[in-house]
């Protein structure tokens, strides 16, 4: 009976290793954006953070920029002195990978409006949150807890206009910022999977 | 969507059309040429993907998307929901989708209102689809079909296509029941579930590869990782973790539970309670109804169990003596075959009795118990061998068995001397030699017991007596069904002096095994035989035939025993002494043979650490299935080759001379004795594939297949 307790704790970290969890410190990582700049997320510390994991290849990413939803809230959020960091989890070897030079022409093709766009080709980052999907998306309060933790919206579509969705992330910094709490903490991610390394 | 698509469709607008994506085509399908109106058809989207591509099912998993149907109907026409077939769990392990490959056809039926009129009709259906490999494309293709209707219902060429597909879509389980709870409360938003499924109807087909495939849902989301913890032919049990997002714990699971390839549709399950002690093989246990079942059950496998031992290698030299007793008594009074019978059948009773005394007193001294396990013990080997021995001497003729100690030389007396006593013995000895196999539907009868109480031991032991002897109560309560046996004559002398060979048999399978006690001392075995094999002839021709001296006989058998045991047995084999068994290095049989190391829970753990599949046999030189399984499916050439060819760590664990731990992983794994054949997957946290008891190259060789996954 001990063993198998042990046994199902054992499993219980295994699962939940990788994964972060809510009213929790988000844990801390040093990544390197696509201008050579080095991001490390406790420097943020004070700020209300948003991560998305990025891939613009992904059809239901691509929606989110074609459209121009996500730079109307990124630009939205960044004037609340809310921090938007991408995270690009893309192993080297993908079709959707981008070198910093093409990821700083997609950058100005887009007019994404983020603080940064960070190269995780390692997927250190993506692993450390548990990212599943493109875009998968994080919000970490002020004081560095994490607060949200799932789909950006309730929209799981390549197609039509993500405006038209209850967007999570607005809602959860919005809350923050309004001093209340979160009241969505979690949902399910939606979008491709994200193509890490083996 | 191409841009010629639509163009596409002006050409072929009549015809069923396949139209084209960036890497899968689709076509719309349909059952019948000509339908009746009130007829309901099968309409099938087929979607053919290129290699590496692949689209998803009603819950993506992961990531992904799952296909939807549009339809423009004529008026009087309503397509019903989509029959899903069963999808495959596809990698990467981090983001794990549901999904489909190469091709599917995704079923919906659409029905036909009784009024409606009209000569055909075009049906039409919109198919927006996520297709993936590296890169993921969202696609959108209007498919086309036309239908007559008619007076008569035709069938179309696609018919035995779309009812192909239809076959792989889950369907409520009639053969399994499911159960679900909660294994404990888990964490704020992490809680641990087993799935259960009981086979109820059939039995022999391996519960191979369970998954469980959940349906999507908002509020929680059931990982895609999948432990089994059990799976044999009655039964398999399941861990899945469940991800809770918002508001409750569900209270009821639906999907797909995966058992050999095949999905059964669970719909609604409700999840029970966490069981209070948190047990995790007995968290079902606990609960009073769950174990009445659960007992009814076992005592029908035990009793099933009981009566396939009869058949079983180990037994089947007994089934000689039966058979002969059976000639002997064919013509004796009825009322005096049945009391053989009955008597044969308290043999086995009383013999399963002692065994089950035995399972209780060794569990309540604090060791594990396991049927067999006095197979591991030397000395019961060396009593075994020389009992079995004059067994095989006495159908030879060298000397007889009678109370009177006189000799009986005609076949005529011969049903006299399988009296009662005769009986009786048999009972004892097929028991006795019962033991060291188990049979399907044994084990987990068994696997069960030794987890109970005392009484269920003694019930679950005694059924399987019963089932063991039950042919020859029921033979002999209708001695008119052996009119067809030849009739008692001077043959029978022969055949039983042929039957003493599978006698001899059974003491080399005796004498093998306690060779692995003993290493080359066992010779001194073998030299003990020979000396009371002298005796037992000595004692049959000139004591039991002979006429005159016959007490000087008597005292030559009675020293010769005596000097045997002391010199042989004693001084030379040190019979109650057994040899350290050497533990270490490669157990390798012949030089292409497969690598074995030797078992144990680190050398586990190490193997898995480094990535590596670990296939794992807990056998035993008595375990006469474990030998076939060995000969048939393990050591062979295709196996050797895959075990190389993937880089497997063979362990061995020789359950001989029964190690406590082997015990422990034995019991683990609801398994009362060998043999437990474990392949263990590359992938380090999933848990090891149990396989069924009695293997075929198949088994094994799809096993480390799917470990290499």
């Amino acid at each position: 009976m001990k063993k198998n307790l042990v046994l199902i704790a054992a499993m219980m970290v295994a699962t939940a290793a990788f994964a972060v969890e809510i009213g929790q410190p988000a844990p801390d990582f040093t990544g390197t954006d696509i201008n050579g700049k080095t991001i490390k997320l406790s420097d943020y510390k004070g700020k209300i953070v948003v991560i998305e994991s990025y891939n613009s290849d992904c059809p239901f990413c691509h929606n989110h920029y074609a459209s121009g939803a996500m730079q109307d809230l990124q630009k939205n959020l960044a004037a609340k002195d809310v921090v938007w960091l991408l995270v690009d989890s893309v192993n080297t070897k993908n079709f959707s990978y981008r070198t910093p030079a093409q990821a700083q022409k997609e950058w100005a093709d887009l007019k994404i409006a983020a603080t940064a766009w960070i190269d995780d080709h390692s997927g250190d980052i993506g692993h450390l949150y548990g990212m599943k999907t493109t875009p998968h998306c994080f919000v970490i309060a002020a004081d560095g807890t994490l607060v949200y933790d799932g789909a950006i919206d309730n929209r799981p579509s390549p197609f039509g206009d993500p405006r038209t969705a209850k967007n999570y992330v607005r809602a959860a910094v919005d809350e923050l910022l309004a001093g209340k709490p979160v009241t969505v903490t979690q949902t399910k991610p939606y979008g491709c999977g994200v193509h890490y390394a083996n | 969507m191409r841009p010629c698509a639509p163009i596409l469709f002006l050409l072929l607008a009549l015809a069923a059309t396949p139209a084209r994506a960036a890497h899968t085509e689709a076509q719309l399908i349909l059952s019948a040429d000509t339908a009746r109106p009130g007829d309901t058809i099968l309409a099938g989207v087929d979607l053919k993907m290129e290699p590496g591509w692949h689209t998803y099912w009603k819950n993506p998993g992961d990531s992904g998307q799952a296909t939807e149907i549009k339809w423009t109907l004529p008026p009087g026409v309503t397509a019903g929901e989509i029959q899903w077939p069963l999808p495959k769990k596809l990698p990467p392990a981090e983001v794990t989708t549901y999904g489909y490959e190469d091709e599917v056809v995704l079923l919906v039926p659409l029905t036909i209102a009784p009024n409606f009129s009209g000569k055909e009709m075009d049906l039409q259906a919109n198919v927006a689809w996520l297709e993936c490999k590296d890169v993921c494309i969202p696609a959108n293709q209007t498919v086309t079909a036309q239908i007559n209707i008619g007076a008569e219902t035709k069938t179309s060429g696609n018919a035995a296509l779309l009812e192909s597909w239809k076959k792989k879509v889950p369907q409520a389980a009639a053969i399994f029941s499911f159960q679900a709870n909660w294994e404990n409360a888990g964490t704020n938003d992490l809680r641990p579930l087993i799935i259960q499924g009981q086979q109820i109807v059939s039995y022999f087909i391996p519960l191979i590869a369970p998954d469980f495939f959940p349906e999507a849902s908002d509020n929680f989301e059931v990982q895609p990782a999948t432990e089994t913890i059990t799976a044999d032919h009655s039964e398999i049990r399941l861990r899945k973790f469940v991800k809770k997002f918002s508001g409750d714990w569900p209270r009821q699971i639906s999907g797909v539970v995966v058992i050999a390839g095949v999905g059964y549709e669970i719909n609604r399950l409700p999840i029970g309670d966490p069981a209070p002690a948190g047990g995790m093989i007995s968290s079902t246990a606990n609960q009073p109804q769950t174990v009445s079942q659960s007992l009814w059950r076992m005592l029908i496998f035990a009793f099933i169990g009981g009566l396939i031992l009869n058949i079983m290698p180990c037994v089947l030299p007994v089934i000689a003596l039966k058979i002969l007793g059976f000639v002997s008594e064919a013509r004796s009074k009825p009322r005096r075959v049945r009391q053989l019978g009955l008597i044969y059948a308290l043999g086995v009773l009383i013999s399963f009795l002692v065994l089950a005394a035995i399972v209780i007193g060794v569990k309540s001294a604090g060791h594990h118990a396991g049927w067999g396990m006095q197979f591991g013990s030397p000395i019961f080997i060396v009593c075994l061998t020389t009992l079995v021995t004059l067994v095989a001497l006495n159908l030879f003729g060298v000397f007889e068995v009678t109370l009177a100690g006189r000799a009986l030389d005609t076949a005529g007396e011969l049903a006299s001397k399988h009296g009662a006593a005769g009986a009786f013995f048999n009972g004892v000895l097929a028991t006795t030699l019962a033991t060291p196999c188990t049979a399907p539907f044994l084990a987990p009868a068994l696997g069960f017991a030794f987890a109970q109480s005392s009484s269920v031991i003694i019930l679950i032991f005694l059924t399987v007596g019963l089932g063991l002897a039950s042919p020859y109560i029921l033979l002999s309560w209708n001695p008119a069904w052996l009119k067809f046996l030849p009739k008692p004559g001077a043959w029978m002398e022969k055949f039983k002096i042929a039957m003493g060979f599978p006698m001899l048999a059974t003491v080399i399978w005796l004498y093998a095994v306690a060779a692995s006690s003993y290493g080359k001392n066992v010779l001194w075995l073998g030299i003990f035989l020979v000396i009371v094999a002298l005796a037992a002839w000595i004692f049959g021709e000139f004591f039991q035939r002979g006429r005159t001296r016959r007490g000087t006989a008597f005292v030559l058998v009675c020293i010769l025993l005596a000097a045997g045991y002391a010199f042989a047995l004693e001084k030379e084999l040190n019979w109650r002494t057994v040899m350290p068994v050497a533990n270490a290095g490669s157990l390798k049989e012949s030089a292409d043979g497969i690598d074995w190391q030797p078992w144990s829970p680190e050398a586990v753990a190490q193997a898995r650490a480094a990535g590596k599949i670990v296939l794992v046999d807990f056998t035993a030189d008595w375990c006469l299935t474990c030998q076939v399984n060995k000969k048939t499916s393990i050591e062979i050439s295709s196996v050797r080759k895959k075990i190389k060819d993937l880089n497997v760590v063979a362990l061995l664990a020789d359950d001989t001379h029964t190690p406590e731990n082997i015990a422990v992983e034995l019991n683990r794994y609801n398994r009362a004795g060998v043999p437990l054949v474990l392949v263990y997957p590359k992938k380090a946290d999933a848990p090891p594939m149990v396989l069924p008891e009695v293997l075929t190259p198949g088994i094994v060789l799809d096993a480390l297949d799917r470990a290499a996954k």
